[in-house]
């Protein structure tokens, strides 16, 4: 299971962190950009902590979006990263579909 | 990375030297059909700075693995026609055999992991060409296709 903060903490949990806002680059392309119909974006959130929360917000914006999940591939500050990776002010993550260059 | 037709001949003078003895070239070029049917044009876009990045890494990984000199690898980004080359790779080696499996793992790992998506064009639309999903970190541990 990957490790979440709890959201439904209870009385004896750790005080949660104060809920900080961050600004991150988003960007889109190929396919991708045309379903969440923009290549770029700036976003300041206090809801996504991970780039698999982020993606959720446009999925829940794009619903097609969501149904290419599984065929994408996320980068953070042009590296490809994994999901459950933290999200940092000033980063820069994309969404990227299966490359086809050559 | 470039917009304007690549000058394949200026890539190999670029590459070799007196102290080579072999070149090898991957001359990569629209195909005039997909899947039969007959492509119009391909227009390529790139994650750029990110393509550029995955690029050097590529020419740095030859360089650790392989016996070779130079590299040269360049990828052209917006619309093309038929035939027109889209990436062309040159190798410069001492002695053939590390330049013939240095470009062979360069255009295959291009193709694999750097951020370049291509549009195919056809008479009645257009699709984003079938690619292949980057190898990207997993940090939780995932079952593996069966395969």
């Amino acid at each position: 299971m990957p490790l979440v903060p709890s959201r439904t903490a209870g009385y004896n949990s750790p005080v949660p962190p104060v809920s900080q806002t961050i600004r991150v680059k988003v960007l889109f392309f190929g396919r991708l950009k045309e379903l969440a119909g923009q290549a770029e974006d700036s976003i300041e959130s206090t809801e996504a902590t991970t780039i698999e929360q982020l993606f959720a917000l446009y999925a829940a914006r794009h619903p097609e979006l969501a149904k290419y999940r599984s065929s994408v591939v996320a980068s953070r500050n042009q590296e490809f990263a994994a999901w459950d990776t933290p999200l940092r002010a000033g980063d820069e993550v994309a969404f990227l579909p299966p490359v086809s260059g050559g | 990375m470039v917009r304007e037709p690549i000058d394949v001949a200026a890539q190999v003078r670029h590459v070799r030297a007196p102290e080579d003895g072999a070149t090898v070239t991957f001359d990569g070029f629209v195909r005039n059909q997909s899947h039969d049917r007959p492509t119009l044009y391909l227009d390529y876009e790139a994650y750029e700075s990110m393509a550029l990045a995955k690029m050097r890494e590529i020419g740095a990984h030859l360089h650790e693995k392989y016996r070779i000199h130079c590299v040269a690898m360049v990828h052209r980004l917006g619309r093309l026609e038929i035939g027109e080359t889209s990436v062309f790779i040159a190798v410069s080696a001492p002695h053939r055999a590390a330049a013939f499996e240095a470009c062979r793992f360069a255009i295959d790992t291009l193709k694999r992991t750097v951020p370049i998506w291509k549009k195919e064009y056809f008479e009645d639309g257009a699709v984003w060409a079938d690619g292949e999903l980057p190898p990207a970190p997993v940090a939780t541990p995932r079952a593996k296709p069966a395969s």
